[in-house]
């Protein structure tokens, strides 16, 4: 299993359950209907302050060196011409005093420090400087004398563990033992097959690059701390912050309104967050440290490359028989998730399953959960895998999937899923895609070659305790709402007052929300995983509904009938026997007396016994030009199983942004190292190429399954960032191989990669 | 961020070519290329020179031949929309087209895309390669997928222009004008190979500024395009190209500019093929014959072999486009 | 004026982002310290700046969304962070600070640019509108609540610049076919990938540009 904060190991911590009954919803007022968001205008009129806008009075300013080898030793450094600039306000080492902080913390150990004197990857920090203006501190960090020591470097996980490679860290360059997962009988499963196919594939490795680059901007009060951070969780930024400093986790307060992007790149504190506290706590003075855009690439995270061999087994009719998967990927060059094999072992029915995936370290810039982390890699292995397969078998690609969708989770213990959608997506894509009949009419011959690609996927992740809310219902009939979670652009602000509005009866309009600061908001965790709709709408609901039997029960007092008797209805309570009897919200007196009702709710257990995932599956149709190799995807499908929409407007624009963040994987992103010298040779957006506008087709269409889940959460949903990504790519390269007949194994496919194989094939038009 | 400069914005060409004369003067046009070099502490530069002042050097006026004459700090977007370029010279309005985003060719002007330093990652890069007067090219056992497979030597950049290619068939020509005053060469004469000096790509001497391009007139049954292929679909320079500026009398082709781009250090003309074409009748099989011998004696790198087959599909497709 | 307005005479002494009210204890980038405002009489005529040493602040007039600010620029001083740092104009981003994601596009003399590739310096004497230039008053303009309705972005970061591009482009074709909004519309990054909502917002931004 992937090693990541939203993925929790070991034991849950668990909110209490809620008390209030919540029986499933029917028909909604609000929830999943398509309103805009309730923060638009803060974003469209330039007046949300995001961290990167922040300033405070007498704030410095601060930047990072950072090595500029791949792998080094820091022998000296010499900041006394530095020291000496306009405006340097202080300076960081390793050397310095209170800066000797342990980081990059795995399996019980830490893997370097803040400032390590042996630099592992081209942007591992060096020291850091203060200064009053930005311009002065990146003028100081040009005049700091830096003497290292080279070492050989090692950059490709498949030679990571060769005898000779350089070591990454004293003891080796696995990070742990491979992990193995065996089920059933893999030769038989081999031997009874009709078909077998076996291939290797491999995907670039992708950096997150949100549009706001990380940073922090920190001010001490004494010995209490406070950062305003991009973050998409304050409290794992408090958490980390708290450890490194050693401060009580009251007297460190994290906020992070707004945030411009994360996609898992966020959702932990950074260097930076800590270096800007100690830089803070130097000089006396705010300091606000936010990294450069060429800094994102090196050192922010990315999703590692990773090399998977599969095989797969099938009977004439398509039942698989065996599959055999292994995958090798790189944390980077301190630990970090790098697993791809949990597809391959639960997306389809198969008795017999082999996977291994091995976790090395490399001198290049640490990984960061990427969205789906291992998913859309395995996906890229796994569904090309499939697609091969149902040409051996001669069988609609489609037809070959739904032959094996699976009635319980293979991976989890046979256990049943409290839905699944696998079968819905991969009919409702198919038609909506036309499937049938735009293959059937497809034609192999002049220069422009159309071809079409369908892949699936699932999200194992369905989100849980612990999770908390807390709705205030104001005397005036106005709601706030208070809650910890991020809003990372997912609509979670939105889709939570929408939830608390179902219950209330509140118009929009009239709730605020308050989140995402670890000084004020309830707990929750990083908003990450696809875990936030279904771990923090139920509490959200729960509180609501809290308020609301309060209400209800306090109108029951004034108007003298049992409580269970009343409803809700616009601004008033009502009897449900006699209509005539009714209260305004504002004049129920347990309102009026305290100016405020109160309800706290929590987000309870799983339902035991089950397994909650969501599932996708995505068409694309391509066009190739075989002259160039240029390839234009011109249509993408995406249809997903998330059980509930909860805002048909926000979940439409979250899939489609999966659909383009999968083009980025399977079309045109991919990080370039030299092999000379192991430093990035496309840190930057024109080289490092993600989608425009003119990369994603017009045409996205977006279904959505909308099965009724009742025991996945009480909000009925299941959440839809990852799985809106994870089969994107490898549709997209099972239609690449419809129109050329070409396979490209390794991502992405980019003109440079086809119009070689296509030479190499003699292709024409 | 960048670093510290002297800004000087003159009035008067001679004044700008004063003040490009001293040492350390970069000069600025739109500013989108010398500032990204500046950020990347590619060079540089004592002195900022910004030309924007100059309007003398704005704008695009016909000439007394039936020309054109476009002023230098002429913005990409202006000629890429000029209804006269793209009916008379269309190679070069799809080429200003193609160039970079739109906002990019709001700001930055034909002189500029001209004179702008290569986009080869090891010269943007924290690399001290021969084009920045280190010793190697990294290029040669490096990362070269984007590198030259034409008149590399010493160093293997490509040339990031989309309007030089076009200009070169077109056979325009541009005005210089530098302490010693004035002069005119055609366009193809303004670029340099790296065997002669691999640390320049113009042979423009301190404190010469480009201050006009001039068009020749239209050729009886003009007809042109430039094709560019790339990775991405905006905001990206080409892999391989191909910009044809051609007349046809008859039926035959009466002459022909064949000049591909993203291949070379410079636009690279390929007189073969113009040659080949001139005298015949554009058909498929031309174009095939064409294709093939436009890419004959490249010398492709361990990772651009591709460009190979790419170009001549560019070109291939473009001539078929134009038959 | 090129966005349609005039509010010359709308000054405030409080940093000029009155229209976003109270902050608490901070402000959105530093404001005032070297800024001097007047009420416009007339755009500057011709750039003043001639010689600027490398390092040395000169006073240099900026009018930004109607309004004539006097600000305090070195040489290397970007547009944008003028905009950011001197006028605590922050719905202007950065991004890249190399013009390779549009997150700071801003409209000069009308035409969409990138501020972090210009020098401060070079937009003396232009009008500047930013998106802050946009609203009237607190209502939203016609692209921005094209932008809402259509739920043209998810972080929200990129889209002040995504908003200024679809102004400029709307500005120089007030009717553009599909095509011409993605072409219009390629130079600016969104890695929320909200492109499909974009186009219908700009296609949307067109209609009540004209119905206004």
């Amino acid at each position: 299993m992937t090693d990541l904060l939203y993925w929790l190991q070991g034991p849950v911590p668990e909110t209490e359950p809620p008390t209030a009954e919540m029986p499933p919803w029917g028909e909604t007022k609000v929830v999943g209907k398509p309103v805009p968001r309730v923060d638009a205008y803060e974003r469209v009129s330039g007046s949300a302050v995001y961290p990167l806008d922040f300033a405070l009075p007498d704030m410095l300013h601060a930047a990072i060196l950072r090595s500029p080898h791949a792998h080094a030793r820091v022998k000296a450094i010499d900041t006394s011409a530095a020291e000496k600039m306009p405006g340097v306000r202080a300076i960081l080492t390793a050397f310095s005093p209170g800066a000797d902080v342990p980081w990059y913390r795995s399996r019980g150990r830490f893997y370097s420090k803040l400032f390590d004197e042996r630099v592992r990857h081209e942007g591992d920090e060096v020291a850091a400087v203060a200064a009053e203006t930005r311009a002065q501190a990146f003028d100081a960090l040009k005049a700091i004398r830096v003497e290292y020591e080279e070492f050989a470097f090692v950059l490709d996980p498949r030679e990571s563990l060769a005898p000779d490679a350089p070591l990454v860290h004293d003891g080796g360059n696995r990070y742990g033992e491979p992990a193995r997962y065996e089920r059933g009988d893999l030769a038989a499963g081999f031997a009874a097959a009709d078909a077998v196919v076996e291939a290797t594939y491999s995907t670039a490795c992708e950096i997150h690059a949100p549009m706001e680059v990380h940073g922090s901007v920190a001010k001490w009060d004494g010995n209490r701390l406070t950062i305003w951070d991009s973050t998409q969780g304050v409290f794992v930024v408090q958490q980390m912050v708290a450890g490194a400093l050693k401060l009580p986790l009251a007297n460190v307060r994290v906020i992070g309104h707004y945030m411009g992007g994360g996609f898992g790149s966020k959702l932990e504190a950074g260097k930076y967050t800590v270096i800007a506290a100690l830089l803070a706590k130097t000089t006396a003075r705010p300091v606000k440290l936010f990294l450069t855009r060429e800094e994102v690439f090196l050192n922010a995270g990315n999703r590692p490359a990773n090399t998977m061999k599969v095989k797969i087994g099938a009977k004439k009719d398509g039942a698989l028989t065996a599959i055999e998967f292994s995958s090798i990927g790189s944390g980077g060059a301190y630990p970090n998730g790098a697993d791809t094999s949990f597809l391959a072992t639960d997306l389809y029915t198969c008795p017999n399953v082999a996977a291994v995936d091995e976790n090395v370290a490399i001198n290049a810039g640490r990984a960061r959960a990427m969205r789906a982390p291992g998913f859309p890699q395995g996906a890229w292995a796994l569904e090309q895998a499939m697609d091969e397969l149902a040409l051996k078998l001669g069988m609609d690609p489609v037809a070959l999937r739904l032959a094996n969708v699976p009635k319980v989770s293979q991976r989890r213990g046979n256990l049943p899923y409290t839905s699944t959608g696998l079968a819905e997506c991969l009919r409702d894509g198919a038609k909506a895609f036309g499937w049938e009949t735009t293959r059937a009419a497809k034609k192999d011959d002049g220069p422009i070659r159309k071809g079409y690609g369908v892949a699936a996927g699932m999200w194992g992740y369905g989100g849980g305790p612990p999770a908390r809310v807390v709705v205030k219902l104001f005397a005036d009939g106005s709601v706030n709402v208070n809650a910890g979670a991020a809003d990372i652009g997912t609509g979670t602000k939105t889709v939570m007052a929408q939830t608390v509005a179902e219950e209330l009866g509140v118009p929009l309009e009239k709730i605020r929300i308050e989140h995402a600061d670890t000084g004020t908001t309830q707990y929750s965790g990083p908003s990450g995983g696809s875990k936030t709709v279904p771990s923090d709408m139920p509490a959200a609901r729960a509180a609501a509904v809290e308020v609301r039997t309060k209400l209800l029960a306090g109108a029951a007092e004034e108007l003298k009938v049992p409580a269970a008797e009343l409803k809700l209805e616009g601004a008033d309570v009502v009897s449900t026997k006699d209509p005539a009897k009714k209260l305004a919200v504002t004049e129920v007196p347990a309102l009026q007396r305290n100016q405020v009702i109160v309800g706290v709710g929590t987000r309870g257990p799983n339902v035991e016994g089950k397994v909650i995932s969501m599932f996708a599956a995505h068409f694309a149709e391509v066009e190739v030009n075989v002259r160039t190799g240029e390839v234009s995807v011109t249509k993408l499908v995406a249809a997903q199983d998330s059980a509930r929409v909860m805002n048909r407007l926000t979940f439409e624009c979250q899939v489609q942004g999966g659909l383009v963040m999968g083009l980025g994987l399977g079309r045109t992103e991919e990080r370039v190292l030299d092999r000379q010298t192991g430093k990035m040779v496309n840190a930057n957006w024109h080289d490092y190429k993600i989608p425009t506008a003119l990369d994603v087709p017009v045409a996205q269409e977006v279904l959505s399954a909308e099965l009724v889940d009742t025991e996945c959460n009480t909000a009925g949903a299941k959440g839809v960032g990852e799985p809106a990504t994870i089969p994107t790519a490898a549709a997209i390269a099972n239609a690449v191989r419809d129109a050329v007949g070409l396979r490209v194994h390794d991502s992405p496919i980019t003109p440079p990669k086809l119009a070689a194989l296509l030479a190499a094939a003699g292709k024409k038009g | 961020m960048l670093p510290s400069f002297r800004y000087v914005r003159p009035r008067t060409v001679s004044e700008a070519v004063k003040a490009l004369a001293a040492e350390g003067a970069r000069a600025h046009a739109g500013g989108t290329d010398l500032l990204g070099c500046l950020r990347d502490g590619v060079f540089d530069a004592k002195s900022v020179v910004s030309l924007s002042g100059l309007d003398d050097l704005k704008g695009i006026s016909p000439t007394k031949d039936g020309g054109l004459k476009i002023g230098a700090l002429t913005t990409l977007a202006e000629v890429a929309r000029h209804p006269g370029i793209a009916k008379g010279w269309p190679a070069l309005a799809q080429g200003a087209a193609a160039a970079a985003s739109p906002q990019l060719r709001n700001q930055g002007t034909l002189g500029g895309n001209l004179c702008q330093r290569p986009r080869c990652w090891y010269f943007r890069g924290d690399f001290d390669c021969a084009r920045k007067g280190g010793e190697i090219c990294y290029a040669v056992e490096g990362e070269n997928t984007y590198h030259a497979i034409f008149g590399g030597s010493g160093c293997f950049i490509v040339h990031p222009s989309d309007t030089a290619s076009p200009l070169v068939a077109l056979r325009a020509t541009v005005k210089v004008v530098g302490p010693k005053g004035a002069r005119s060469l055609p366009v193809e004469k303004l670029f340099v190979l790296p065997a002669v000096d691999h640390t320049r790509e113009t042979i423009l001497a301190p404190g010469e500024v480009l201050t006009e391009v001039l068009l020749p007139p239209p050729l009886e049954g003009a007809k042109g395009l430039y094709r560019k292929v790339r990775s991405r679909g905006a905001w990206d320079f080409a892999l391989g190209g191909v910009a044809l500026a051609l007349s046809v009398k008859d039926g035959k082709v009466a002459s022909a500019g064949v000049v591909l781009s993203g291949v070379a250090p410079t636009p690279w003309r390929v007189p073969e093929v113009e040659k080949l074409l001139v005298g015949k009748a554009l058909d498929a099989k031309l174009a095939a014959e064409a294709a093939e011998l436009a890419v004959k004696g490249a010398e492709p790198m361990s990772g651009n072999d591709y460009k190979v087959p790419l170009v001549k599909g560019a070109v291939e497709e473009a001539l078929l486009a134009l038959a | 004026m090129a966005d349609g307005k005039d509010d010359r005479n709308d000054l405030d002494t409080n940093g000029g982002v009155s229209r976003r009210g109270f902050l608490g204890s901070v402000v959105p980038a530093a404001v005032g310290v070297a800024v001097a405002r007047e009420a416009l009489s007339a755009p500057a005529a011709a750039p003043a700046v001639a010689e600027l040493p490398a390092g040395e602040p000169a006073k240099l007039t900026l009018v930004v969304n109607g309004r004539t600010h006097k600000v305090l620029v070195e040489p290397r001083d970007t547009l944008l962070s003028v905009l950011r740092e001197k006028l605590g104009l922050t719905g202007t981003k950065p991004g890249c600070e190399r013009g390779e994601c549009g997150a700071c596009t801003v409209l000069i003399d009308g035409v969409a640019r990138y501020s972090c590739l210009t020098l401060a310096l070079e937009a003396d004497g232009k009008k500047v509108t930013t998106v802050e230039g946009l609203m009237e008053g607190e209502e939203l303009g016609p692209v921005q609540k094209a932008f809402v309705e259509e739920d043209a972005f998810q972080c929200g970061y990129c889209t002040p610049g995504q908003v200024m591009a679809a102004e400029g482009l709307l500005r120089e074709n007030p009717e553009p076919g599909l095509d011409e909004i993605r072409h219009g519309m390629s130079g600016n990054l969104c890695r929320c990938g909200a492109y499909a909502h974009i186009f219908k917002a700009v296609d949307k931004a067109a209609r009540f540009r004209k119905e206004r």
